[in-house]
């Protein structure tokens, strides 16, 4: 999974703030299944093997538990199959159960995806556009959390090394986190001291910095962009014009095919789709070129 | 993390069913109503179903709702009811819709702050269906109960009207009824 | 041409009398590579700071600097910036941020360079150093040796004139430390860039500088071409503490007094020596080793890994530590030597195998007991010793701790203090003391549990000469107190003179286990700087003082 999560992270976070908005927000069968299988293929690509088998443990068990939910709650619809206490249970209630488990599923698999491709510096990126000041502070966060956590496992195990605040007992064991957070204030200190020595050393302060980034807008993050851009505006008009409409309650609507409505649903299968279709694309390349090769 | 989330889930569900309570009626069951025989003897009380207001307010009304608003409003023409000993508004509009196969939806007395019965929806007209001011009021005798529907109990010849509004009651003539926004607290 | 000029220099930090420095006048041309050395607390620091103007300390300061004729204050900011390149001590905290391409490009970024520009002095910076591969790693992630490489990496890309550098090695390993001083030789023949080095480990930057300069309370005492330090040293005192500093070559050229030029290196001392001795006619016959017949740690077949899935650090490691002696374990880096003394201490638990301490099987020890008068571990790095914000605060924890009744915990305080040498420490915070300091009186807040067992993790880490040899004689002196003591190490000459018996950890097992002399005598890289230099005369030479001690035999035999 390399070829997509290289765009530009402007273009991703438009990208999967499209998608999220469509899936969450439209509330049609398709959208939500087209966001749903776009999310599982794209959260495929993402993991490894290990993990799936492990990831449909989860979310089974979850889409279950989410679409039953609903019909407990909910006893509206024309089409009561047994009453629970005097209220209906109903198939609409569970179709819209089913609707929203698909739809909270497919908005978590994007969710997956988006922290798995949006890296915390591509974040940074796009944060430090707006308040260059900020993203400094965030990188250099980001740097002292991990140095923080090592040196308070280091502490904490000279401590015990010395039969310091090894008991069982709980107040004991509160106690000594609280001395060896004490002690790591002052070492933060410390620290921060030689960092900002380091810093000084190095010019900060001087007037008129700069803000560097690895990432470079290529032709190709503009084709991307505006291939989401039409794509997206399909979708919204879609939404405008109420081809898309679909209600649960209190009868199943059907499916509308009005041309427009089609077309949604075919720019929507597309942009979600669009990773995996990015990726293929790639690797059929890369095939191509060792044939050649 | 994962499997703990689960499993609260699954924790949540069960109390959810457990608090329910689990009787379970086929749908037949459900609307085999027994309705007793109207005879001089019996007292007896009338009760209306009507959503005539929405007609006005079509606009507001979720498309795919139009099919469940009759045309001239009237969902249950005015109907003679015996009444039973004891017999509140509530159980008199659920027997009502039982015999006649309406839907009807409510919060029990205990799910909610009233301490009464809470109807959701008749008809598939719920609360809100049809804006943000409406719901479902009731009347009897031309007045509105400042009570609720389960906590009303009936006389000899009373007459209930259960009204749809789509303005807090304004519409529908409940003036006095502005600042409590439901049918029956 | 002078590059930089110091003239009549003298600071005084506030609120002290003393001045740190006192007196300095230095020239440093272009090009030049200088070496500063002088023992902990001997202004070396105070000097380098002093020379960026950005790093300069409060305090008071009189005389001149110069850097290419112009005089400090008057250096531009953005040119001081960037045509000084400075490196501190500690890898870890000098970086700034989370990415090794966003440290690297955080100068010129400073600087206001274009990102087009920055790009291209990032990558090409990254390609020199060998960065490349892990330039889009986080910092995080990065080994010690690597951590220092990038902090002279983002130095290097502002392109500076003169770089400086304060005891850039003495938190990295051995062999870290090479690759990073063979880097500064390289950056010094390739570029020109001017170096000045503060350093403790002299074997390999003595032979590479131009210049030396010693430094001592705060004056320069000697200075000029390395192979001249150390006459210039014996001039002011023949046992000058600083001679334990100087590579073992220069030790021994100086101890033995004999007219010729200076060696440097192993292969000018290997030289040297055959040039003025002969071979020793037969061999000579080791003494057996006597131990004592208690054994204090066994450990049998151990095994040991920190997950499930990962490798094996200890494969069937097995070792026996009698009563009383001080057993060093040496080996290469991420050997695992520090998580078999882990595990002997009780922190790691090996799933196979048996570990006896004092005839008890580890396991058998509840709770704090095994802490308690019987074993304590000093870690790698002192610092994590200490909790409170005073060396006496720290003290005073650990007795209440121990349960010692108040009235008591004085005297023992004053007690230790004593033994040690730390009398004057007790009251500073644990953080302003010097390396050397910091293991003394982390030593002294151990042994309050009145240990039989002590085991160190890499004790001469960042140590100077002098405080190695103050190290080395207080853990001899707390084995005349029948101590067992366990060292963890890289340091071969420490091991050589300090241990009792030596063992190599490779591979997850303690290989042959021996006296020093056997130990390294057998070994042909794995040794001392003075037993590779006269092992074709004398095989069971390892330390400096029995070189010259050899000598001088011979030299005696011959006259």
């Amino acid at each position: 999974m390399k070829a997509f999560s290289d765009y530009h992270p402007l273009v991703l976070l438009v990208y999967f703030l499209s998608v999220l908005v469509a899936a969450m927000f439209v509330n049609n069968p398709v959208i939500g299944l087209l966001a749903l299988l776009g999310g599982i293929l794209f959260c495929i690509m993402l993991s490894k093997r290990s993990e799936a088998a492990g990831n449909i443990g989860f979310y089974a068990p979850l889409f279950f538990m989410v679409a039953i939910t609903n019909p407990l709650f909910s006893h509206n619809g024309v089409t009561p199959l047994f009453f629970l206490n005097g209220n209906p249970v109903t198939v609409e209630a569970f179709a819209y159960g089913a609707a929203i488990a698909v739809m909270v599923i497919g908005v978590m698999m994007w969710c997956k995806c988006y922290s798995a491709v949006m890296t915390s510096d591509k974040f940074l990126y796009l944060f430090g556009k707006a308040v260059p000041k900020l993203s400094l502070v965030l990188s250099m966060a980001l740097r002292f959390i991990p140095m923080f956590k090592r040196q308070t496992h280091k502490v904490s195990r000279a401590q015990k090394s010395m039969g310091l605040y090894s008991s069982k007992s709980f107040i004991d064991k509160i106690k000594s986190s609280m001395r060896v957070f004490m002690a790591m204030l002052s070492w933060s200190l410390e620290n921060s001291i030689e960092t900002s020595a380091s810093m000084k050393a190095r010019g900060y302060g001087l007037k008129g910095r700069t803000n560097f980034s690895l990432f470079r807008f290529y032709p190709r993050d503009g084709v991307l962009l505006s291939v989401c851009a039409v794509l997206l505006g399909v979708t919204v008009a879609g939404i405008i014009t109420g081809d898309t409409a679909f209600y649960y309650y209190p009868r199943i609507s059907e499916l509308t095919f009005t041309p427009l409505a089609v077309a949604v649903y075919a720019a929507f299968g597309i942009m979600s789709f669009l990773p995996f279709m990015i990726e293929v694309k790639e690797a059929l390349k890369w095939k191509y070129y060792i044939s050649k090769i | 993390m994962k499997k703990d989330l689960l499993a609260l889930l699954g924790i949540i569900l069960i109390i959810a069913v457990i608090i329910n309570g689990t009787e379970i009626q086929s749908v037949d069951e459900y609307y085999l109503t027994h309705i007793d025989d109207i005879t001089p003897e019996s007292e007896t009380v009338f009760i209306t179903i009507r959503c005539d207001t929405i007609l006005d307010n079509l606009d507001a009304l979720d498309e795919n709702l139009r099919e469940f608003v009759p045309p001239d409003g009237v969902i249950l023409p005015k109907t003679e009811y015996v009444l039973r000993n004891g017999d509140t508004v509530f159980d008199i509009l659920d027997r009502a819709v039982r015999y006649n196969k309406i839907q009807m939806e409510y919060q029990g007395a205990k799910q909610n702050s009233f301490g009464s019965v809470y109807i959701q929806g008749i008809n598939f007209l719920y609360e809100f269906s049809c804006g943000p001011l409406s719901g479902w009021m009731y009347r009897v005798d031309g007045e509105f109960p400042n009570y609720g529907c389960s906590k009303y109990e009936l006389k000899d010849g009373q007459s209930i009207e259960w009204i749809y509004t789509c303005d807090l009651g304004r519409d529908v003539g409940a003036e006095w009824f502005n600042n409590l926004g439901g049918q029956n607290k | 041409m002078e590059i930089l000029h110091i003239e009549n220099l003298t600071f005084t930090y506030p609120k002290t009398k003393k001045p740190a420095i006192e007196n300095i006048d230095l020239k440093i041309n272009s090009g030049e590579f200088t070496v500063i050395c002088g023992q902990s607390g001997c202004g070396k620091t105070t000097l380098l700071k002093l020379l960026k103007k950005e790093l300069a300390p409060a305090g008071e300061k009189s005389g001149k600097i110069f850097y290419c004729g112009v005089l400090q204050e008057e250096l531009p900011d953005k040119k001081s910036a960037s045509e000084i390149g400075y490196v501190l001590q500690n890898p870890d905290s000098q970086i700034v941020t989370d990415k090794v391409w966003h440290e690297l490009a955080f100068g010129l970024e400073n600087l206001g360079v274009p990102t087009e520009v920055i790009r291209r002095r990032v990558g090409e910076m990254a390609s020199y150093f060998g960065i490349q591969d892990w330039f889009r790693k986080k910092t995080d992630e990065l080994s010690g040796g690597q951590k220092q490489l990038l902090n002279l990496a983002s130095v290097m890309v502002m392109q500076p004139r003169i770089l400086i550098l304060d005891e850039p090695t003495s938190r990295l390993d051995p062999i870290a430390a090479t690759d990073f001083i063979s880097t500064l030789q390289k950056l010094n023949r390739e570029l020109g860039l001017t170096v000045i080095i503060a350093e403790h480990r002299l074997e390999e930057v003595f032979p590479i500088a131009d210049k030396a300069v010693v430094m001592d309370g705060g004056k320069i005492i000697a200075g000029g071409a390395p192979r001249e330090i150390g006459e210039k040293l014996s001039e002011i005192n023949k046992e000058h503490p600083m001679f334990f500093g100087l590579p073992s070559a220069v030790r021994i050229y100086n101890a033995l007094g004999i007219e010729d030029s200076c060696p440097l290196t192993v292969r000018e001392g290997r030289a040297f020596l055959e040039k003025h001795f002969s071979p020793e006619a037969e061999l000579e016959m080791l003494s057996e080793y006597k131990h004592s017949e208690t054994v204090a740690i066994e450990m049998k077949n151990a095994w040991f890994r920190y997950e499930k899935d990962m490798p094996d650090i200890l494969r069937g490691t097995s070792l026996k530590v009698y009563g009383g002696e001080i057993y060093c374990i040496l080996g290469g880096n991420g050997a695992g030597k520090t998580t078999a003394l882990n595990v002997i201490s009780g922190l790691e638990k090996a799933y196979r195998g048996k570990i006896i301490i004092n005839g008890k099987p580890i396991k058998d020890y509840k709770g704090n007991s095994l802490y308690r008068k019987l074993l304590a571990l000093l870690p790698q790095e002192p610092q994590t010793v200490f909790i409170k914000d005073s060396v006496r605060e720290d003290l005073w924890d650990m007795l209440e701790i121990l349960e010692i009744p108040k009235a008591e915990r004085e005297k023992k305080i004053a007690e230790i203090s004593q033994k040690l040498g730390i009398t004057e420490l007790l009251d500073k915070h644990p953080y302003d003391l010097s390396g050397g300091e910091q293991q003394k009186c982390a030593i002294a807040k151990i042994l309050m549990s009145e240990p039989k067992i002590l085991l160190l993790d890499e004790p001469t880490k960042g140590l100077d000469a002098f405080s190695k040899l103050n190290l080395k004689k207080l853990l001899r002196g707390l084995k005349q107190e029948r101590m067992t003591i366990i060292i963890v190490t890289h340091d071969v000459e420490f091991a050589g003179e300090t241990a009792d018996r030596c063992a190599l950890f490779f591979d997850g097992e303690i290989l042959s286990a021996d006296i020093p002399e056997r130990f390294f005598s057998e070994n042909n890289f794995y040794t001392t700087a003075a037993n590779r230099m006269a092992r074709g005369l004398w095989k069971y030479a390892v330390t400096c003082g029995q070189v010259v001690e050899k000598c001088k035999e011979s030299k005696g035999e011959a006259t």
